[in-house]
């Protein structure tokens, strides 16, 4: 078995407050969509947040490619080939969207080649294309969500992490971001999303992972997950089991 | 590729998750020690019989300059404590409660003692005015604001003539000896202070108050939860400027004068919010404790360093070390980690 | 008409030299949200390091400037080092950063007025004194110079903020703090970068007020609100603002102080506090709060 991403056992909060997550584990394999579920507040967030170094790690280890990330910044983290779409989508709002992308390569010195993937960007998104000069903050919630996703290829990254790319978006435009993920796996570009729909989430993802009270509660193939009795009452506002 | 379904320890989640929401539903059982502030109150009120055996009127200041200090934190905790709005002018209330009671007593012989309560409805007046305005913005342009409500009301008590501007106004001594001079506004302050905490209390424990806390947590929910979030914000300024006011009128006449640069000063707002922070802001015996340790620490200072430039570095550094290490304060962080002596819960 | 353009020359002068003390403050918001309360008391920190200069070594103030900045600079890496770095992850970074920077301005005070007594100090170069006449105008020497070489430093601080790929970060930083973050910013080093450029701005400033103003140590206090009226004016975050914020305000006082009096011209940027607040709290230049 191949993990790209291998979380153990972490435990995380904000600041100098309460742990969130503790004890949460997670495997991540090359190529696939995965998919985090658990009710408000079940440190979901906070675990993707802990991954990407934006909250430091008390405890455990984040192994990656078989590195230790523990105590990495963003920054570095992203170098490393890890990119983070927080559930604001990290727009910058008076930007255009041409500038934006342009901000998504960043870490790449040669300004040539980031103009050139641009290129390749808006070449493969076309609503994007037809915006490339319109600032972020005008588009609506669909496009912006498409803009932060396609942001993060520029990079050619490894892992993407998203955190609720559905949240505030019609069904037929949320199935659309659905469809950016699948793209992008079959690409290789591993994707790893939290999701509150979690019924819509793991039908659209190859493995599942529960997330209660910051801990890791079942981690397994979707499918197996949506099937299991337990989840459906207390997760997925199923029929309580008698 | 095996299925990895954790059965033993996904059981025990799901029966925590169980519990975490029972526990939800039920209240928290709260054991408080009223008896604690009431005894202390009795001791403090029979305190003056010392003046029978000798001259304690040096304690007695200490005891009213606390109470004064304790009547105006308890006040500015309605706003900045419960609401969660920090203001960094509420000096104007204890200059404008001052000058209000003291121009009274300068001009018709009437007592602060009589007209505190009047002072004070002129000080939630001015209140209530000026929250209109300035509660339209929040945080830091909150604060920015309320500091130049004291500058613009210095320059405006500096230069109205009226009023004495800045050479200001001495106030008529009482005809009581020296050895009973101090008693009346000490019980006065006495009662202003017991009465600003009991209504903080009050308020804390009303409809009015939850709604204040509601919205210090998040102003845009607790409207939409059908909260009138303006006219309580409005309603917490005149509100906690009211006792502010009352400490003002007082303070005025106990001092026999008035004037622009001991009564309008930051350093007089600082103190307010030092004190509630220090003590633990939005607790009830938070803002108490606060103005008890400043006042004690403030007489340490002046004692062993005199200097008054000693005592704005040291006001600061306290003020600084108190704000990295208990941003709680000291009843918060106690009662965040359970170990608040139950005679500190008056909550 | 003579007594207008006058009184425009005297305002635009002094005007130069606010844009220079809110700049800072203006820089260190933006890139930190951290509403530097203790600004002013470090410009006039760094009045004091110029005014200790020139008094015991005979130094310019105008020479001093760069020495005033670099210890500021340097006090304020350390300063965030210690202090704010760690208020970083607070759910109540901003409201905690003003009370610490309120807390910073105490202590800055009474250091000062323990070492140098809170009696008026200024540093009296030759220029200080002197001015032009064109026909019937003066221009002050002192006021001209300062105001110089204020806009010359914010016009080097905007070409680096345009150009470098540093000043690229930092407004990116501004913009959106967390996507800079995630776009591979390092926002840490950006914002110890931005606090020190901040306060090396405030040293800067503090060579030009040694003689253009007289000060003591609790000066800072006029001049808190003063600033800030001329930062939210402009905008909170741009610099641009700021210096458009400063001309204005400080024209419009230096009217209020010759034709209805010089106690009501501070009053000025007090009351225009309060109505830029009420009326548009995001100022001329600056942006309603970041996509949520």
């Amino acid at each position: 078995m191949t993990k790209l991403l291998d979380v153990t056992n972490i435990t995380a909060g904000y600041g100098d407050g309460p742990a969130i997550i503790d004890g949460a584990h997670l495997t991540v394999e090359p190529g696939k969509v995965h998919c985090i579920i658990g009710p408000n507040g079940a440190g979901k967030s906070t675990l993707l947040k802990a991954i990407c170094g934006m909250l430091s790690i008390r405890k455990g280890d984040v192994m990656f490619k078989g590195e230790r990330l523990n105590g990495l910044r963003p920054d570095q983290i992203l170098r490393k080939g890890i990119c983070f779409v927080p559930q604001e989508r990290a727009l910058f709002a008076k930007m255009t969207v041409r500038e934006n992308l342009r901000m998504g390569g960043f870490i790449i010195d040669d300004k040539r080649e980031v103009e050139r993937r641009i290129d390749g960007i808006l070449e493969r998104f076309p609503i994007l294309r037809e915006r490339a000069d319109q600032h972020a903050g005008t588009m609506s919630g669909g496009q912006q969500q498409t803009l932060a996703m396609a942001r993060t290829l520029i990079i050619r990254p490894d892992i993407v992490m998203l955190d609720e790319p559905s949240l505030g978006l019609a069904p037929k435009v949320v199935q659309e971001m659905f469809d950016i993920m699948k793209m992008m796996s079959a690409e290789g570009v591993t994707v790893l999303l939290v999701e509150q729909n979690a019924l819509m989430g793991l039908k659209n993802a190859d493995w599942g992972v529960v997330l209660d009270l910051g801990r890791t509660l079942f981690e397994g193939p979707a499918a197996t997950v949506l099937a299991d009795p337990r989840i459906q009452e207390l997760y997925l506002g199923g029929k309580k089991a008698a | 590729m095996a299925v990895t379904l954790q059965d033993s320890s996904a059981s025990a989640v799901i029966e925590a998750r169980r519990a975490h929401n029972e526990k939800l539903s039920r209240k928290a059982d709260q054991t408080r020690a009223t008896w604690f502030p009431l005894t202390l109150l009795v001791l403090l009120a029979a305190l003056p019989l010392l003046q029978f055996v000798g001259n304690y009127n040096y304690v007695l200041h200490l005891v009213l300059f606390t109470a004064s200090y304790v009547a105006m934190a308890s006040g500015w905790n309605i706003l900045g404590g419960f609401a969660g709005y920090v203001s960094l002018g509420h000096a104007v209330f204890f200059g404008v409660g001052g000058y209000f009671s003291g121009m009274i007593l300068a001009r018709y012989g009437i007592s602060t003692l009589v007209t505190a309560p009047l002072a004070g409805l002129v000080a939630a007046a001015l209140g209530y005015a000026v929250g209109m305005v300035t509660l339209k913005v929040r945080g830091p342009s909150f604060i920015i604001s309320s500091i130049a409500l004291l500058m613009i009301a210095r320059i405006l008590f500096d230069n109205w003539h009226f009023i004495g501007g800045a050479n200001g106004l001495t106030l008529p001594p009482n005809d009581l000896s020296v050895q009973w001079a101090k008693v009346p506004y000490y019980y006065a302050m006495l009662a202003i202070a017991a009465f600003t905490v009991w209504s903080a209390y009050k308020i804390k424990h009303s409809k009015f108050g939850l709604g204040l806390r509601a919205l210090s947590k998040d102003e845009i929910k607790a409207e939409s939860a059908g909260i009138d979030t303006r006219f309580y914000k409005v309603t917490a300024f005149a509100l906690s400027a009211f006792f502010v006011g009352m400490a003002g009128a007082v303070w005025g006449e106990y001092l026999t004068y008035l004037r622009p640069n001991i009564f309008l000063l930051i350093l007089i707002s600082a103190n307010m919010v030092l004190m509630c922070i220090l003590g633990g802001k939005g607790t009830i015996a938070g803002p108490v404790i606060g103005a008890i340790l400043i006042v004690a620490l403030n007489e340490l200072f002046v004692a062993t360093m005199g200097a008054s430039e000693i005592n704005i570095l040291g006001t600061g550094l306290v003020m600084a070390i108190g704000l990295i290490f208990f941003p709680l304060g000291l009843v918060g962080t106690l009662a965040r980690s359970g170990k608040l002596p139950r005679v500190l819960n008056w909550d | 008409m003579a007594e207008i353009v006058q009184i425009l020359i005297l305002g635009l002068a002094l005007g130069g030299v606010i844009a220079l003390m809110g700049s800072g403050l203006s820089l260190v918001f933006g890139v930190m949200r951290i509403v530097n309360l203790a600004h002013p008391s470090l410009i006039i920190g760094g009045a004091y390091i110029t005014y200790w200069g020139f008094k015991s070594l005979g130094i310019d103030p105008i020479v001093m400037l760069p020495v005033a900045a670099a210890i500021m600079a340097a006090i304020g890496v350390l300063l965030y080092r210690l202090v704010f770095q760690r208020e970083a992850k607070s759910a109540k970074y901003s409201e905690m950063t003003v009370l610490l920077t309120f807390a910073l301005a105490m202590m800055v005070e009474g250091l000062l007025g323990g070492l140098f007594t809170n009696t008026q100090r200024v540093t009296s170069p030759d220029y200080a004194t002197a001015a032009f006449f064109i026909g019937d105008v003066f221009i002050p020497k002192g006021q001209l110079y300062a105001g110089i070489v204020s806009l010359t430093i914010i016009a080097g601080l905007s070409l680096f903020l345009k150009y470098s790929r540093l000043g690229y970060a930092i407004r990116a930083t501004t913009q959106n703090r967390e996507a800079a973050e995630l776009l591979g910013v390092n926002v840490q080093f950006i914002s110890v970068l931005a606090f020190a450029i901040g306060l090396a701005l405030a040293g800067a400033a503090g060579s030009l007020v040694s003689f253009v103003f007289s000060f003591f140590p609790a000066k800072h206090w006029e001049w808190i609100a003063m600033l800030m009226s001329v930062v939210v004016l402009g905008g909170m975050g741009s610099i641009l603002g700021t210096v458009v914020g400063a001309l204005i305000l400080s024209v419009v006082a230096a009217f209020v102080g010759t034709w209805i009096g010089a106690t009501w011209s501070t009053l000025t940027f007090f009351l225009a506090l309060f109505i830029i607040l009420l009326v548009r709290p995001q100022g001329l230049f600056g942006e309603k709060p970041e996509m949520a």
